[in-house]
């Protein structure tokens, strides 16, 4: 199967296939963990169908679901909790 | 832009179906659906063209194609990548297009709210460590990629979906370490008759479990996942047995279902002379399987459409196929039903997670139940239970139940008491509301004059 392209997860580079959402593509890599959201806790993938709010990450500055949002090449994908501080 | 007469939120069999017979009986549809494809949990399409689908049932693909061609029409439009907000006070349904970064305002008679179900996770010291899935979000992870999840993985809980994950992880190739499920399904053959009315579901059911008896796959019945605890990059369940003896399992992902529910959590309905009418359809009002809630849906579409042209209509044969279709959930919920004492959750260490979002514990419960005749309401916004982002969807049922356990004699506490009711809370870039664009140019004409 071919990838697509690369963005990017906390300085690594993790590739992805065409149609694959951040969370899929971070769960290929085998990361378990998304980093923390702004309270500290670690976010993750649980429900996969964006009702339990767990795996949300930074994308290029907004937080959004990692399940729904689909990768897209050279995007810049942080913690949730990691932008606050500097904001 | 006209605005359509009908916005149905959810691209899932309720959601085709409402807008498939909303069509046909004339009204104009707008169907959003918050992902890149049609189809809801249960019929999640492979992510692109190159992943090889999971094999379907010739049954379920005659479903899925009928909806299909249901809404293949000109009055329905499908916008995708876009999630609901809500319905502002006066009238307008707030939607956001993720893709392009706005919100918009929609204007219809109707609004169908058919999100589907949700996962019930019972409470185990654990479950909220990363890694620990629920086993349908393993499920639609797998039918978007077409692989089994990688690693060492354990399914636990109770219900059908743990079999039929198993046995589509067996046949991609990575068996489950085992199956471990609170009721024993194997010892109450009378508990089926309803099921045989059903020759799709039942065939399909004996083909995921003929897949998993006859692997290696260990199927741990009457049996619970008491806790789960990370070493380093390994999870270790402990799995109560039931002869009474206990199990270290170790794992590398391990995927949790307890039954579903209706993920209706905390959305309004709006009375049939509102405007918008607002109606929930499908597993999100009742969780009934995918049969029940394409007839549901079906209902939805139906009854929306009559109020909007002020016209009657009969409902009697839907609502007696529905009757059916919750037989069959009463018969597989007696299947399943657990032949062992699951530990209440007032048993429970006090450190274990109740309420992932605010960090919540069993402990902190404890404490605030010490104050006699706390309300579900204080309970929320003195000890933000239910009060995070996912607005109480897995941790309000959670949370009534052991007020329940915990309050004896006291009035037990609704979900509804700690959810309210309010839209869903979604990240939405204050930019894109700020992007948000004009009503439709009718009704701005109509503000002006």
């Amino acid at each position: 199967m071919s990838t697509a392209g690369v963005f990017h997860f906390q300085g690594r580079a993790i590739p992805f296939r065409e149609g694959e959402t951040i969370a899929a593509a971070l769960t290929a890599a085998e990361i378990v963990c998304f980093g923390q959201d702004s309270s500290g806790r670690a976010t993750r993938y649980f429900c996969g169908i964006g009702a339990c709010q767990c795996c949300l990450v930074r994308v290029d500055g907004n937080i959004v679901e990692a399940c729904l949002t689909p990768a897209r090449e050279g995007l810049r994908v942080t913690a949730a909790g990691e932008n606050d501080a500097g904001a | 832009m006209p605005a359509p007469d009908m916005v149905i939120i959810g691209g899932g069999p309720a959601g085709l179906a409402a807008a498939g017979e909303a069509a046909r009986a004339g009204l104009t549809v707008t169907l959003i659906e918050q992902r890149a494809a049609l189809g809801g949990a249960i019929f999640r399409q492979p992510s692109s063209g190159e992943v090889v689908a999971l094999p379907r049932s010739r049954a379920a693909e005659r479903l899925w194609r009928s909806l299909l061609a249901g809404i293949a029409q000109p009055k329905v439009k499908v916008r995708f990548s876009t999630s609901f907000l809500g319905v502002d006070g006066d009238g307008h349904v707030l939607i956001h297009d993720r893709a392009a970064q706005t919100v918009e305002r929609l204007r219809p008679k109707a609004v169908i709210i058919a999100c589907g179900a949700v996962e019930r996770v019972r409470l185990r010291p654990g479950w909220d460590l990363p890694g620990v899935a629920t086993a349908g979000g393993l499920q639609v992870m797998m039918k978007e990629t077409g692989a089994a999840p990688r690693g060492r993985v354990l399914l636990a809980g109770s219900g059908p979906l743990l079999v039929a994950l198993a046995a589509q992880m067996i046949r991609a190739g990575n068996p489950p370490l085992a199956v471990v499920e609170a009721g024993d399904p194997l010892s109450k053959p009378l508990a089926g008759p309803p099921l045989v009315g059903h020759p799709a579901i039942l065939s399909e059911a004996v083909s995921y479990t003929m897949t998993l008896l006859r692997s290696r796959v260990r199927w741990l019945r009457g049996a619970h996942v008491e806790r789960i605890e990370r070493r380093g990059e390994v999870l270790q369940a402990t799995v109560a047995l039931r002869d009474g003896s206990r199990e270290v399992i170790e794992a590398d992902r391990i995927g949790l279902h307890d039954g579903i529910a209706e993920n209706d959590i905390g959305l309004p309905d709006q009375a049939e002379s509102a405007s918008p009418i607002v109606i929930h359809a499908g597993d999100c009002r009742e969780a009934l399987g995918a049969l029940g809630a394409i007839l549901d849906g079906q209902r939805a579409g139906r009854r929306a459409a009559a109020l909007v042209k002020n016209e009657t209509v009969s409902m009697a044969s839907l609502d007696k196929q529905l009757e059916r279709a919750r037989a069959v959930q009463r018969a597989i919920a007696r299947l399943f039903g657990p032949v062992v004492t699951l530990p209440g959750a007032g048993e429970l260490p006090d450190d274990t997670v109740l309420c992932r979002c605010e960090g919540r514990t069993v402990g902190d419960l404890k404490a605030l139940l010490q104050q006699p005749g706390i309300s579900g309401r204080e309970v929320k916004h003195v000890g933000r239970f239910a009060m995070g982002s996912c607005q109480g969807r897995f941790c309000a049922a959670n949370t009534t139940a052991l007020m329940a356990e915990l309050q004896a004699g006291g009035r037990r506490p609704e979900q509804q008491d700690l959810t309210g009711q309010r839209w869903p809370v979604r990240p939405t870039p204050i930019a894109a509301f700020v992007n948000a664009g004009p009503l439709d140019p009718a009704e701005d004409k109509e503000e002006l004059s």
